[in-house]
């Protein structure tokens, strides 16, 4: 029940947007395809770019939807959760690359920083809850919102405190480095690897939630979480390892994130918790499919959409744009389709 | 020690310790080392070392419910609670700078890159790690009994102490601004302040025994006080005009007092205050988080720019911007808050039918876009891209500019006056009623004949107004625009302006710019710090105080939702049983003040 | 059944959720004048038909007819503006408005001053603000002393249950209406309190000159007031006429039984 005013000239406003977007699109694309502006190659490689970004989005947008499925609330500071797990694996990654051991054992360390990393963001994520919006439960609707935006703020610049402003470098085993040949062309082994593994953690999950007790709590409370504590299930450890949950995939992020953009720096989580939260809606909120459909349909748009559509206006350096375009698609995703793909449409009860 | 626990006393003290922790890594504690509040002994620094310890001591004597019944601790119990609690902290603290110590700075600078040897030896207090670890340990013990008797200690002694305390060291934060103006009134400034440092110690005694007096006098007769001043004023309507005109006649001579320097920040001050009003409408009166808000401030900047004939920064001078008018700021001004107001109603249109939350990250996406667009090539012809734009309206008035910060601050005062006049109006008419049911319940609002969708917009209409008058403002003030000054922490900086004022609340808004925007600009140590401090602001009054710092009423009952009905209660039992109401009204502050 | 226009008709009005029908096909009318009650036992789909009434839901088939006019797809405040006002099964107040501030809001859809008449204040805003002040009043007067004095300056949270109905119901009044419905207005209320709002509702017709539809559990208050009963399940109409008829009806009887014994 959210709808306010049924005037039919809002349908036809909505209808024109729709059409002159798509126009936009389609005139911009033929633009784009016909001048031939990128090779058959760049678009190979721009998909594949897509993908793999996508499936970080992917995996911090679990993050926003499992929260966001119990609680119903948006947890803004995920993306700081995920900072910090790329922060925690970066130093070990820089000893052990240091000590060489990092070449030598690449599949062992590898372990190890994901360890490091998934520890580090759900320790975090717990922390959050615990202190921050635990207190808050009842509360108005704006109060956890602000509470949240003010965590992510604090969290970001508390990691700039203690590690500085600077960015770091962020090295990956040898034997990620180069790529492999696959369907006629070069894929960077980095990229294959991060599809790989979250496209293994995105089955994990869905098993854990389908098929274990604790998988079956979370569920109930995402349902209905007074009935569910009148069931016996203890709602307050749901939400804690809800969170903690949220931090593992988004630790298992933030290593394949270092991975591929080699670095490290106390901002990165702004802009991954913005876009995963995008996919996370794209997908429809709520939902673990959801999350991981929204994340590659993103990274496909935003590896895709600048060049595709821009491009075709003479518009320079499309990729400028890129985030803009992001938050683009959000605002088209919730004035359209607010259920996102898989979604039926958020229904609130009087 | 009574009700505490050895348990709980050491968990609380850890909990003090990693405060500690905290502030020293994160930085603030080797920041604020040198800055002197009160004599040459007592520095931020300091402060910011015994205070975890003391908050600890306070925390942990709270009363306790152990098997249904409630249990206060006396106040000998608290002190030592609160001193062991505390000595927990500092023992701990002390014992990690003798780790990282002897496990190496450098080595752990790795990480922490706070951690040097200069805050080895500050922590120490110069006297080498054993010493310090004692010194530390003391301090603790000491403060956690402070804090612990504090919490024990009846309001009526505990309140004198805690303001005459922060007083004493707002008064030495101010140390930038207070002795400049002394000057200017031809007094010495050195009997309240070391030179260019914090108070004097006989100073600070003198102005601790003030404040304290003062908040004394205030309990006993504040009440009477301003009932008999209400009831006056209501009864002559002049007593409020005058005290208006009081307020407005010490406003205005502030910047002559202070100096170009301090105007200057002042001058930043009222522009977030404007920013403050404007969101205030959108967050306070309709309910409606607006974290993109930095667009309507960048709108109104620029837009300005453009109105009155500014021209683009290009590497080879100045260029003409694609489009450009030659108006006067007094005609370009409402132009702007005019055009915003249709900007808030065209982004507002689509979004406005989300809920809540979907809402605020729809808004965080189009104040985004707006910063992205600024900087981006793509619209470099217009707005300058990332060399920006220059030449901006002094917004003269025959010979007098309005670029100095003396002069400035008159501007932004008479338009931040109508900004308070127009949100006072609107909070009491029949607009303000139906954004408050708005607000209240949406479904129940739009049930009882209120267009929500039109109070919506109009709710981003008048704040996007009232915030592009603040950018329009800063464009002004500064003569040229570059990308930097638009970022989305302009929209959290005016949020965390509202939020620690009190959602709702005029007073709350003035009083949240001066701290948050005022505080820092004149301390210029806080810089780097400022998105740390107003993120905790944000948190911190969201979690302990939701109201905020200067209330509006109706907010704070309705921020309480959960707990209003049990106060009610318990008041009404209060009334009943003598004994009862002591412990359950005596808790805290926070009880008093709701009751009040 | 006249042959004016009924003031307010739903045709072969539907409305399902999922796969569940809470309403199937329903047909009823009310006249100018009238108290109707509806009844039924539990998920008849009565608050639904409220719902579908006022605007909150749109139904998936049929028709709503106010004074002759489709109100399908009209909002809420709009079908508010048109003179349908309504309470809420559970009671849905303002809660930190003050009492007499929470029926100046009914007031809200017989005004007009905005943005301009707030800020400048000129004389018709006053007067307007000044109107709406005491038709509030009046509508809070409707219940007497419950709601009179001390009390309107109360915070709505701090009323008794009893007189939160109460408000909730002079709020109701405050919007003008021509209809207004009433979703169990005597839930929660002791057998004194019951009685005297019966005599509310009928004074509502009498005094007032409303029109009063009324979903009711307790039977008393059907008997007492209603000048036509119709009794819903499974979201259709199952029986209708005087109290005693439909009371008599057998399906009648077998759905509360029914129910009864399943429950």
């Amino acid at each position: 029940m959210g709808r306010l005013e049924r005037l039919p000239w809002r349908t036809i406003i909505l209808v024109v947007l729709a059409v002159l977007i798509l126009a936009t699109i389609a005139i911009g694309a033929f633009r784009t395809l016909t001048e031939g502006a990128y090779s058959a190659d760049a678009w190979r490689d721009f998909i594949i770019l897509g993908l793999a970004q996508g499936a970080i989005y992917a995996l911090v947008a679990l993050g926003y939807t499992l929260v966001y499925g119990i609680l119903r609330m948006i947890n803004f500071a995920h993306g700081e959760v995920f900072m910090f797990g790329a922060f925690a694996s970066y130093f070990f990654s820089a000893a052990y690359a240091e000590s060489g051991f990092l070449d030598r054992e690449p599949l062992l360390s590898l372990t190890i920083l994901l360890v490091v990393a998934m520890a580090t963001s759900a320790g975090v994520a717990m922390l959050l809850e615990r202190v921050a919006y635990r207190p808050l439960r009842g509360a108005p609707r704006l109060v956890p919102l602000i509470t949240a935006i003010g965590a992510s703020l604090f969290l970001a610049n508390t990691a700039r405190g203690f590690f500085g402003s600077s960015p770091r470098g962020y090295r990956k085993p040898e034997v990620l480095e180069g790529s492999w040949t696959f369907l006629g062309g070069d894929v960077p082994k980095i990229r294959v690897v991060v599809l790989l593994t979250a496209a293994l953690a995105v089955v994990a999950l869905s098993l854990f939630v389908a098929r274990t007790k604790t998988g079956r709590s979370m569920r109930a409370v995402a349902e209905d979480s007074e009935i569910a504590s009148l069931m016996g299930v203890h709602v307050d450890g749901v939400i804690v390892t809800t969170f903690a949950i949220g931090g593992l995939l988004a630790g298992i992020a933030g290593v394949l994130y270092s991975m591929t953009f080699e670095q490290v720096n106390f901002f990165m989580g702004f802009q991954i918790g913005i876009a995963a939260f995008t996919a996370a809606v794209l997908g429809g909120i709520g939902s673990i499919a959801g999350a991981a459909i929204g994340g590659l349909s993103l990274g496909l748009l935003q590896a895709l959409g600048p060049s595709l559509i821009l491009t075709g206006y003479h518009i320079p350096s499309p990729f400028q744009l890129r985030e803009a375009f992001t938050f683009l698609v959000l605002v088209l995703v919730l004035i359209f389709r607010p259920g996102g793909i898989l979604g039926t449409g958020e229904a609130e009860k009087v | 020690m009574g009700p505490v626990g050895v348990r709980s006393a050491i968990a609380a003290g850890l909990i003090g310790f990693v405060g500690s922790l905290y502030l020293a890594l994160v930085g603030l504690t080797e920041r604020f080392a040198d800055l002197e509040l009160i004599g040459e002994q007592i520095t931020l620094g300091r402060l910011l070392i015994v205070l975890p310890p003391l908050i600890t001591g306070f925390v942990v004597s709270r009363p306790r419910v152990v098997a249904g019944e409630r249990r206060v601790a006396s106040l000998g119990q608290a002190s030592a609670a609160g001193a062991f609690a505390g000595g927990v902290a500092g023992a701990v603290f002390g014992a990690a700078v003798a780790f990282a110590e002897w496990f190496g700075v450098d080595r752990i600078r790795e990480v922490f890159i706070t951690v040097s040897p200069t805050l080895i030896e500050f922590l120490t207090f110069e006297q080498g790690v054993a010493v310090g670890f004692v010194i530390l340990t003391v301090l603790g013990l000491i403060a956690g009994g402070v804090g612990g008797a504090l919490k024990a200690a009846s309001s009526r002694v505990r309140r004198p102490i805690v303001v005459g305390a922060s007083v004493t060291v707002l008064l030495g934060l101010l140390q930038r601004i207070i002795p400049v103006a002394m000057r200017q009134l031809d007094l010495d400034p050195s009997v309240l302040y070391l030179p260019s440092a914090g108070l004097t110690v006989p100073a600070a005694i003198v102005v601790f025994a003030l404040a304290a007096g003062a908040n004394v006098l205030w309990t006993r007769s504040g009440q009477q006080v301003r009932a008999r001043f209400r009831a006056t004023a209501s009864e002559q309507p002049i007593v409020r005009t005058a005290v208006l005109l009081a307020i407005l006649a010490i406003a205005s001579t502030v910047p002559l007092l202070v100096g170009t320097v301090i105007s200057e920040v002042l001058g930043t001050v009222m522009v977030f205050m404007l920013l403050g009003l404007g969101l205030n409408i959108v967050v306070g009166y309709a309910g409606l988080l607006d974290l993109g808000y930095v667009a309507f401030f960048a709108f109104g900047a620029y837009a300005l720019a453009l109105l009155t004939g500014a021209t683009l920064n290009t590497t080879t001078g100045a260029a003409a911007p694609a489009f450009s008018l030659d108006l006067s700021f007094y005609l370009s001004v409402w132009i702007v808050a005019a055009l915003a107001a249709g900007v808030g109603v065209l982004i507002g249109a689509p979004v406005l039918r989300l809920r809540g939350d979907y809402l605020a990250i729809v808004t965080l996406g189009l104040g985004e876009i707006v910063s992205i667009l600024t900087q981006s090539r793509w619209l470099q012809p217009v707005v300058g891209g990332p060399q920006g734009m220059r030449g901006v309206t002094d917004a003269a008035i025959g010979d007098i500019s309005f670029r100095p910060p003396q002069n400035f601050y008159y501007l932004a005062l008479a338009f931040v006056m109508l900004a308070v006049f127009v949100s006072w109006r609107l909070s009491s008419s029949r607009v303000g009623r139906a954004w408050n049911a708005m607000r209240e319940d949406e479904q129940i609002a739009d049930a009882m004949g209120i267009s929500t969708t039109k109070y919506k917009l109009l709710a981003f209409a008048m704040g996007g107004a009232i915030g592009a008058i603040g950018g329009a403002l800063f464009a002004v003030k500064i003569g040229s625009l570059t990308p930097a000054s638009f970022q989305i922490l302009v929209s959290i900086t005016a949020l965390a302006v509202v939020v620690l004022g009190g959602l709702g609340s005029i007073p709350g808004v003035v009083v949240g710019a001066l701290v948050l925007i005022g505080l820092p600009g004149l301390l210029r140590e806080f810089e780097e710090y400022r998105q740390l401090i107003y993120g905790g602001t944000l948190v911190a009054i969201m979690v302990l105080r939701p109201q905020g710092l200067i209330p509006n009423v109706r907010r704070t009952r309705e921020l309480h939702e959960e707990e209003v009905e049990q106060d009610a209660w318990a008041r009404s039992a209060a009334q009943r049983e003598e004994p009862y109401a002591t412990v359950v009204v005596g808790d805290t502050v926070d009880e008093e003040e709701r009751s009040t | 059944m006249s042959d004016a226009i009924p003031l307010l008709e739903l045709r072969n009005v539907a409305k399902h959720f999922g796969g569940l029908y809470a309403l199937s096909g329903l047909d009823m009318q009310v006249n100018e004048g009238e108290i109707v009650s509806v009844i039924g036992p539990n998920g008849a789909g009565k608050s639904t038909m409220f719902n579908v009434v006022t605007g909150l839901y749109e139904p998936d088939d049929g028709n709503v007819l106010f004074k002759g006019q489709s109100v399908v797809g009209l909002a809420p405040n709009q079908i508010t503006r048109l003179g349908i006002a309504r309470t809420f099964q559970t009671v849905h107040l303002f809660p930190n408005m003050t009492v007499l501030e929470n029926a100046m809001v009914g007031q809200h859809c017989r005004s007009r001053s905005g943005v301009f008449g707030a800020i400048v204040r000129p004389p018709r805003t006053k007067r307007e603000e000044e109107r709406i002040r005491e038709r509030a009043r009046e509508a809070l007067e409707f219940f007497g002393r419950r709601l009179a004095g001390y009390r309107q300056d109360q915070p709505a949270f701090a009323l008794s249950y009893a007189n939160r109905r109460r408000l909730e119901m002079a709020r109701a009044i405050a919007t003008e209406p021509i209809l207004i419905s009433l979703d169990e207005p005597t839930a929660g209320m002791n057998p004194r309190e019951t009685l005297e709002l019966r005599d509310h509702i009928v004074r509502m017709r009498d005094e007032r000159g409303l029109t009063v539809l009324l979903i009711e559990h307790d039977m008393r208050v059907v008997k007492g007031v209603s000048d036509r009963v119709i009794a819903l399940d499974y979201g259709r109409k199952i029986a209708e006429g005087t109290y005693e008829e439909v009371a008599n009806n057998p399906q009648v009887i077998e759905a509360y039984l029914g129910t009864k014994a399943a429950g």
